[in-house]
């Protein structure tokens, strides 16, 4: 269990939240261009590294709003939170 | 408002606690986010919204209460019907933000008493330290596992707002809850 400041509500505890998994991945402008291959890299590949990582959260029991996080994996800690559309900050 | 059936929850006295339902009450959702959305919603309710988060503002019998940067519970008992309407053309139909009757679909339990905190910790992972202490609060978070809206308008008075397919496994759980304080 660990504590994540919403960008709108403040510090919540994590059970009122849910992952939206890996930030920042582009959907393909051309999707009917692409291969089999390359539409499931889009899908379904992510890079589920040990270290820090940018995700999309969900402040799903509180606001309902979605945000950005980057968090460690290797021990849930949390290095900044930042609204959508904005730009990372530097970890 | 439908003519659907509300729980019947009867009035429960605990040590410092009184539990009572405030049924009917009426529950409007108000979603939008431009300059001119605020100024109908403040003109029509003769009440700014809140753009302070968690907080609520209160005029008379209308409660406003902030859910998300464009989003808010407005409440009460006996408000004048023709308020919904009113919203509804000069809002709705002109596409400045959503209006939603939302009565039938929350059920309002009232709190009051020195021990309300005492039983929302015991299911909730809100921290009510400082929440407490603060009148015209509100926070959107769980208790026992299902969500709720809870809104502190006056010390020790509190208002707690549950989805009506909820409300009475809820009320059940408070009441237990509340025999062991
Ligand atoms: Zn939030």
């Amino acid at each position: 269990m660990f504590l994540i400041n919403c960008p709108y509500c403040g510090e919540r505890d994590q059970s009122e939240f849910s992952s939206g998994g890996e930030a920042h991945i582009e959907r393909p402008k051309q999707p009917t261009e692409l291969s089999d291959d390359e539409w499931a890299d889009f899908l379904f590949m992510r890079k589920n590294i040990k270290g820090i990582q940018f995700e999309r959260w969900n402040h799903s029991h509180g606001c309902r709003k979605w945000f950005n996080l980057i968090r460690d994996t290797s021990n849930d800690k949390i290095h900044g939170i930042y609204k959508m559309g904005e730009k990372p900050p530097k970890v | 408002m439908l003519d659907i059936k509300l729980p019947e929850f009867e009035k429960k006295v605990y040590p410092e606690l009184e539990l009572s339902l405030l049924e009917p009450s009426y529950k409007i959702n108000l979603r939008g986010k431009n300059r001119d959305f605020f100024t109908k919603a403040g003109k029509l309710l003769s009440i700014m919204l809140p753009i302070e988060s968690n907080t609520s503002a209160n005029i008379k019998n209308i409660n406003a209460l902030w859910l998300s940067p464009d989003e808010w519970l407005i409440y009460g008992k006996d408000i004048d019907k023709n308020l919904e309407i009113n919203l509804n053309n000069e809002i709705s139909k002109l596409k400045y933000g959503s209006v939603t009757n939302v009565s039938d679909q929350w059920v309002i339990i009232n709190f009051k008493g020195k021990n309300i905190f005492e039983v929302l910790s015991k299911g909730s992972p809100f921290n009510f330290n400082d929440f407490k202490g603060k009148k015209n609060v509100v926070v959107q978070t769980l208790l026992n596992n299902v969500d709720v809206i809870l809104h502190h308008q006056e010390i020790n008075d509190l208002n707690l707002f549950v989805r009506k397919s909820f409300s009475e496994h809820l009320w059940l759980w408070i009441n237990d809850s509340s025999r062991f304080i």
